[in-house]
């Protein structure tokens, strides 16, 4: 009897610890990634060292993704070219906010990198996070993939310039499907309509599959959304895409011209781009180290087909340049959001 | 061509593959937290060395195992695995309470099995014009079926009617947190990142089941447990067999229906099956005390979803749900686009996969006939050793979903808040079925309307939007309108005897 209840007493003991711990790891949590050690970083580094341990790369998206596959895919690549492992972290929660801010506030050592991607330079304009593309030191832009103007093969239009004119006779009657209010491809239709003079009825999607698929079953009337997502049924016969809207055509979508060659419209290129960030105050050697092996990386071949295979468009941007086009998009997101009556 | 196919598949090394599979994704679905989608994701970097056959089905093997496994927690600890599992706890759990868990779990699996492999062949021999059929779910649609979805609430509601609709109530309110659908305006967020997206129904599912559960348990835990539950050895009998089957057809079209259409997967196909179950029975009032149709009608119908689900995406490369999403990935990286142009360009991938699916669908039958005397052995656990496994188990899960403390607090809120709602008899179905489809009824109806340009007309003038509709007021008021019946009847059978 007595050692019986002894028994369950420490089980209950152990019940009770366990919630404490629990408790005690969450408060841990928020203090150390809230914590900022720029002395220490600043000096324990120096040229020759780093890495000296495994890297994590933060992914502010689910396992599973296209960001998280491409940082995968890159990771694997950018092992060979650090000499140390990389350890792919999935952070997510608030459209990617979260990550953002945990790779923000990591400590600036150069072992925590974050893949950030256009949202960086969106959410803080819809005042839902204040960390901006400003905390980060850019280390390598990967990725850029284009708006088009996709619409079903059977539709009435045939190119971008019939488009363009019916959109313009009949303001506010094109449903045009986006990934979702305030997400890029909301913008980029968004940036379309400001530029062209056009007054679309945008539709939010949760994400672009959908968009593309309520578009195949004529629901809509057109998307905005990247060659990739549209590749299958454009290959297929199902949707036509009648312009790309960049400054030049896209690998993914052969034959298809850019906007501007289509109509002589000029407008803001505005998609989706990944990329590699380390917190701000992480010092430049440590910067040049990651940067030399992710530039590399993103070179190889493996990578290379890895990103063809999945229709992403392959741009590759160093530090400086990276951080320019943050910058103008940062830009271009500021003036279209607080137009569009977005921001809260 | 079909021949190539089976030469394919019937090699050591796949069948190993497909078997290794199902079996972690028995053991992922049947923890709480871990779901078929991050099985699914966690394994998608493995399967890039291998060829596009054994690769694709290795995750096909995960994601079908994990949709099964969420049911052998569900009816052993009142645990769903996986939200598909959710409808499940309702006649498993008491059930096992019982002592018929080895019977409701051969329930469990034989449906599993056999709603996934009807499925396959539902992929195989009807998929093109499903497919075009599936594309006419537009916003109007989802939402009718959101709301006939909602409906089910009267017939789960347990024991008091009223609590049932509060708590579906309060789960609708909790459901309107996170971004506006529409106009993306954050509600109820409190300036918080993590609410953005709204509460994350997970840790809220594995608080109010299984974390109120453990919670219950720790009364009890410092008292000998003599009256523990003894195992009933008999099996399902033929004649059982026999009376679920009409359940399993039932439940196994609604499944592949439900799959196949976008943004509406397991969970809600096994909610919306388990109500039809109980419309079709002769005696609806075995329902949630352990009838085995209650058992047989989820599950059917979660797996069938997976043959479902994989309709849109094989057939226009449209992945209709998360787990779907990261299957279309996996195809990718190996050179397939899936879409009309997979079956003439891939033919023999296609069949070799249908092939795979088929006997993935018999490895549940036989992996989860054979480990029942396994599984059943967690009731033989004490308490004081199975209450804090489940608890750290919880917490384990919720963390591993997005790697985030925030869900953990989520989890441990819902915990107490699920004991106390256990404890006064508020059930804890209302509030996962509203949490599910309160998000899917509001953007669905808010797209339908910016698509409509604000006329209602919309939902009354489609054939399909108008039908849901109306199931759903029939649904609603059922139990009302039996109620007035019976009240009738009573009074005239009184008036007679007078």
């Amino acid at each position: 009897m007595e050692r019986g209840s002894w028994r369950k007493w420490v089980a209950s003991a152990a019940v009770v610890g366990m919630l404490a711990l629990t408790a005690c790891g969450g408060g841990g949590n928020t203090s150390s990634s809230g914590g900022d050690d720029k002395a220490s970083a600043a000096s324990s580094e120096t040229k020759t060292d780093f890495p000296k341990k495994s890297v994590n790369l933060i992914v502010p998206y689910a396992a599973g993704g296209g960001t998280d596959a491409t940082a995968r895919a890159l990771a694997k690549e950018a092992e060979k070219h650090l000499g140390q492992s990389i350890a792919v972290v999935n952070k997510t929660g608030g459209g990617g906010a979260v990550g953002f801010t945990e790779g923000a506030t990591a400590k600036p050592d150069g072992y925590t990198v974050t893949m950030v991607t256009v949202e960086l330079t969106t959410l803080h304009h819809l005042n839902l996070t204040p960390v901006t593309y400003k905390e980060f030191k850019p280390i390598a832009q990967i990725n850029f993939d284009p708006a088009t103007i996709t619409v079903r093969a059977d539709s009435p239009w045939k190119t971008a310039q019939e488009f363009i004119d019916y959109a313009k006779a009949h303001p506010g009657e094109v449903k045009v499907g986006n990934s979702g209010p305030g997400s890029i491809w909301h913008l980029s239709a968004a940036a379309l309509e400001k530029d062209a003079g056009l007054k679309f009825n945008h539709v939010p999607f949760d994400g672009a599959a959908p968009a593309v698929t309520a578009l195949l079953g004529g629901h809509i009337d057109a998307v905005p959304v990247s060659p990739a997502e549209v590749k299958a049924q454009v290959d297929a016969g199902k949707l036509r895409t009648l312009a790309i809207v960049d400054d030049k055509p896209s690998d993914a979508l052969p034959g298809v011209k850019t906007l501007e060659e289509e109509t002589g419209i000029k407008t803001t290129y505005l998609g989706p781009w990944r990329g590699v960030v380390v917190p701000k105050d992480t010092p430049d050697d440590v910067v040049q180290v990651l940067t030399d092996a992710f530039m590399k990386a993103a070179d190889e071949p493996a990578f290379k087909e890895y990103m063809n295979n999945n229709g992403l468009g392959i741009v590759i941007k160093d530090g400086a340049g990276f951080e320019k086009l943050m910058e103008e998009a940062d830009q271009s997101f500021g003036e279209l959001i607080p137009a569009l009556g977005l921001v809260k | 061509m079909l021949l190539q196919a089976f030469f394919d598949v019937f090699q050591f090394n796949v069948i190993g593959i497909l078997i290794l599979g199902v079996i972690s994704g028995i053991a992922i679905g049947s923890l709480p937290g871990l779901t078929a989608t991050m099985g699914v994701a966690l394994l998608l970097p493995l399967t890039f060395g291998m060829s596009a056959v054994t690769g694709v089905l290795l995750l096909i093997g995960i994601y079908f195992g994990a949709i099964y496994g969420g049911s052998i927690s569900a009816i052993l600890i009142n645990t769903p695995g996986t939200p598909s599992a959710a409808a499940t706890t309702m006649d498993g759990y008491p059930l096992a309470q019982q002592g018929h868990a080895k019977k409701a779990l051969m329930v469990s699996t034989i449906s599993s099995g056999v709603g996934g492999t009807i499925s396959v062949f539902f992929l195989i021999f009807f998929a093109p014009i499903l497919a075009d059929w599936a594309l006419e779910f537009s916003a109007a649609e989802s939402f009718a079926l959101a709301i006939f979805g909602l409906s089910i609430i009267t017939s789960i509601a347990g024991e008091s009617m009223v609590k049932g609709l509060i708590t579906g109530v309060a789960g609708l309110l909790i459901a309107t947190m996170g971004l506006d659908p529409v106009s993306g305006f954050p509600r109820f967020t409190f300036g918080e990142v993590n609410l953005m997206n709204g509460l994350n129904f997970i840790p809220v599912m594995i608080g109010l089941f299984a974390a109120s559960e453990a919670f219950k348990s720790m009364e009890s835990i410092n008292f000998q447990d003599k009256v523990k539950v003894t195992l009933n050895k008999a099996g399902l009998k033929w004649p059982e067999f026999k009376r679920i089957i009409p359940t399993i057809l039932r439940s196994t079209g609604l499944g592949t229906f439900i799959g196949m259409i976008p943004a509406a997967g397991g969970d809600v196909a096994s909610f919306v099956s388990y109500n039809e179950a109980k419309r079709f029975s002769k005696k609806p009032e075995e329902f949630g005390k352990g009838a085995l149709e209650g058992i047989s009608a989820p599950e059917a119908a979660n797996n069938a979803t997976t043959g479902g689900a994989m309709i849109p995406l094989l057939t226009l490369g449209i992945p209709g749900d998360a787990v779907t999403a990261v299957l279309l990935g996996a195809f990718l990286v190996q050179g397939l686009q899936p879409g009309p142009l997979l079956f003439q360009n891939h033919g023999e991938v296609v069949y070799a996969l249908f092939i795979g699916m088929i006997l993935a669908n018999l490895l549940i039958i036989i992996c989860g006939l054979s480990g029942i005397r396994l599984f059943v052995k967690v009731l033989d656990v004490p308490k004081k050793y199975l209450t804090p496994t489940i608890l750290v188990l919880c917490v384990i899960g919720s963390y591993a979903l997005n790697n985030n403390f925030f869900d953990v607090w989520v989890m441990m809120i819902s915990g107490i808040v699920g004991y106390f709602m256990q404890r006064y008899g508020f059930p804890a179905s209302p509030v996962i079925l509203a949490l599910i489809l309160g998000p899917m009824a509001e953007s669905n109806l808010r797209r339908a309307l910016v698509m409509s340009e604000g006329s209602y007309s919309i939902f009354f003038t489609r054939p399909i939007a108008c039908t849901l509709i109306i199931l759903a007021i029939l649904t609603l008021f059922t139990p009302l309108f039996r109620y007035l019946w019976n009240n009738h009847k009573k009074r005239k059978a009184n008036s007679e005897a007078i």
